[in-house]
């Protein structure tokens, strides 16, 4: 293990890759700060540059822009009450009230602070994890995989909103329908490709990921107009005021940063709960935790309120890169384009990647916490002058980020079709988004398809037909226990809590 | 009138926006299912346990079941999105003007496509500064395409226009 992570090591501090960090930590935090476009969408935007690096190198620039983009989306949440992406939701609840008091460049501070304990602890929490997770999946079989895929991708949809989970269901679904177009890899049919030479290959993830994201959300944002940034809101973010935080401050906050963390880690672990939910339960859980006097602060500028969530949705951030490291199953949208982009790579993520390529999985997992050093000394005192690109009128932006998107696909593969292409899925896209269609399930159905195929074929081979393969082996069991649970859950939860009403009503 | 106002009550309460999804998917998954029937099989495939049939079908099964449960499932629609706020034409335009792209890449060359993609995009988005319209559009792609071509050796094709002659 030492050697790997010395491998690691000498390859996160090759200038190429410290350049990566910088880069992605830059475009991340820039992105991340425009409101509407998340992580999904600034991975989506730099993968066509990844294609002319190192693997290791790509995965790097890839992580750095998903650090930078979850601070960027802190930062716009904090200084303009407009979110960047859904992790950094719950950062506004205390985030803005305190900079409308003025305190602006403590809240920034903070939640730099904050980010950084979050992706430290959660770094070395992911040292200790993900290699003996590695070993232990070394010992997974096909319907080992299987279960596992299954398991990942119900989870997506468990954690799906209040009314969400069957139209989480049906886009991964969709996605997994997506995947089987093209020529079949296991007895080279061809399916559902109505003749067509361009489809013989299936849908590139790139194209499929740009127009579902980056050109989907530029897209509504066009459809849906926002007005560019108020002066006055300019102002505010060129001038944020002092970033000092004092002693007491850092004592009261120090064991929530530690605790929000700790579990912001284990949320991210789980496939399908990300980074959202861990800002969500770990404010929950320190506004029940903190003092009565304390509680009454939370959502009017308490600096638990704010700590909470960065650290916990940091180190969720962190804490989704175990299973796609470690199993090859990506936990949330954003790993799900780095699997998709490790796969273009000609490199197959999951336990073997720990043994055939350490310098890539160490590497990856160091510059995390490189990414997370340069985002404290770098841009943070850098956020007044990066927000100054956010003036740049979104008459410039718009069509700049679209053509982005469409120049990214094309320039991979020169093949004028793939516009086209991406202008109906783009278009499928902004239906699905309007009728309240969760993206990221569609994504990760999609790049899992292929897998989870070729494990079911291989499988079902073996055990000649029978569904016996299902509980046979006790790993294989208690992933599809697990997945009937996930299934079942909320199903069971809606029936009980539908029960418990009406016998309450019966009782009144 | 009043006849008029029982048609949208009843239209609204059992054509909610999630029933017309979930008759969308149901549609998208029959033909899916239909097409996947029409996927060959090779000599002896019928006694195989896993053909290239075998997952589209499960999804299909699948996809109908679920689409068929959020028809059941859901009641009228509790949050309306008033759509007719939104810039339909404005969308509607710039999905041309991004087909357009798409053709201007293959006769015009990317220089020139993009050029006008930007300066067209910018003007439908509001934009009506000369310095902003020409400068951020023919100069960017220009510098863009050179550190392309001369930067990253990466070789664009002209457009036909330039190659007919």
């Amino acid at each position: 293990m030492l050697d790997g992570i010395l491998q690691g090591l000498s390859t996160a501090i090759l200038p190429m890759n410290i350049f990566m960090v910088f880069v992605g930590c830059f475009v991340g935090t820039f992105i991340g700060m425009l409101p509407g476009l998340g992580p999904i969408s600034a991975i989506a935007l730099m993968i066509p540059i990844t294609y002319g690096l190192e693997p290791s190198s790509g995965l790097i620039l890839m992580a750095g822009v998903y650090y930078g983009a979850v601070f960027g989306g802190s930062t716009s949440s904090i200084l303009i009450n407009a979110p960047g992406c859904s992790s950094t939701v719950v950062t506004a609840f205390d985030g803005y009230p305190m900079a409308q008091k003025g305190q602006a460049g403590k809240a920034l501070a903070l939640a730099a602070y904050s980010s950084f304990t979050g992706g430290t602890l959660s770094a070395i929490m992911l040292l200790v994890a993900a290699p003996a997770l590695a070993k232990v999946s070394l010992s997974f079989q096909s319907p080992d995989y299987f279960a596992l895929m299954l398991v990942g991708l119900s989870a997506v949809a468990a954690f799906a909103g209040k009314g969400q989970v069957i139209k989480a269901w049906m886009m991964t679904i969709l996605g997994l329908m997506l995947s089987t177009v093209g020529i079949d890899k296991g007895v080279g049919v061809e399916r559902f490709t109505f003749g067509l030479t361009d489809l013989m290959d299936g849908f590139s993830f790139l194209l499929l990921a740009m127009a579902t994201f980056a050109l989907g959300e530029t897209l509504m944002g066009i459809l849906k107009p926002e007005k560019d940034n108020h002066p006055k809101e300019q102002e505010k973010m060129v001038d944020i005021g002092s970033m000092k935080v004092t002693k007491e401050e850092f004592k009261d906050v120090a064991p929530v940063a530690i605790r929000s963390s700790i579990l912001g880690f284990f949320v991210g672990v789980l496939p399908g709960a990300g980074a959202t939910i861990a800002a969500f339960l770990a404010y929950g859980l320190e506004r029940n935790l903190a003092p009565k006097e304390k509680q009454k602060e939370f959502g009017k500028g308490s600096l638990r309120g704010l700590v909470a969530p960065e650290s916990a949705n940091n180190a969720a951030s962190s804490g989704s890169f175990v299973p796609l490291l470690t199993l090859g199953i990506p936990g949330s949208g954003t790993t799900a384009i780095m699997l998709g982009a490790l796969i273009a790579y000609g490199i197959q993520p999951g336990p073997r990647l720990f043994v055939e390529h350490p310098e890539i999985f160490w590497s990856v997992i160091i510059s995390m916490y490189i990414g997370n050093i340069v985002l404290i000394i770098l841009n943070l005192p850098l956020i007044p002058y990066i927000s100054k690109l956010l003036a740049v009128p979104r008459t410039v932006l718009l069509p700049m980020i679209l053509f982005f998107s469409i120049t990214g696909v094309y320039l991979v593969s020169f093949n004028t079709m793939d516009v086209f292409i991406m202008l109906i899925i783009a278009m499928a896209a902004i239906a699905l988004r309007l009728a309240n269609f969760p993206l990221a399930p569609l994504l990760l159905g999609f790049i899992l398809g292929g897998m989870m195929e070729e494990n079911l074929r291989r499988t079902l081979m073996i055990s000649d037909g029978e569904l016996s393969f299902l509980w046979e082996r006790p790993i294989t069991l208690a992933f599809t226990i697990i997945a009937v649970i996930v299934v079942m859950g909320p199903v069971i939860l809606s029936l009980m809590t539908s029960l418990f009403y009406r016998l309450k009503k019966r009782e009144s | 009138m009043a006849n008029n106002n029982s048609i949208r009550f009843n239209g609204s309460s059992v054509l909610s926006g999630d029933r017309i999804s979930a008759m969308i998917f149901l549609i998208v998954c029959l033909s899916y299912g239909y097409q996947s029937s029409l996927i060959p099989f090779f000599p002896g495939d019928e006694y195989e346990p896993f053909t290239a049939r075998t997952l589209p079908t499960i999804l299909t099964v699948v996809g109908i079941i679920l689409s068929l449960l959020l028809l059941v499932s859901t009641s009228s629609d509790k949050e309306k999105t008033d759509i007719t706020q939104f810039h339909w034409r404005l969308l509607g335009s710039f999905l041309l003007l991004m087909a357009l792209y798409g053709v201007g890449l293959t006769y015009l060359g990317f220089v020139l496509a993009t050029g006008f993609f930007l300066m067209i995009g910018f003007y439908l988005l509001g934009e009506r500064n000369k310095k902003i319209l020409f400068g951020a559009s023919f100069p960017f792609v220009i510098l863009f395409y050179l550190m392309l071509t001369q930067g990253l050796d990466i070789y664009l094709e002209p457009g036909i226009i330039f190659t007919i002659w």
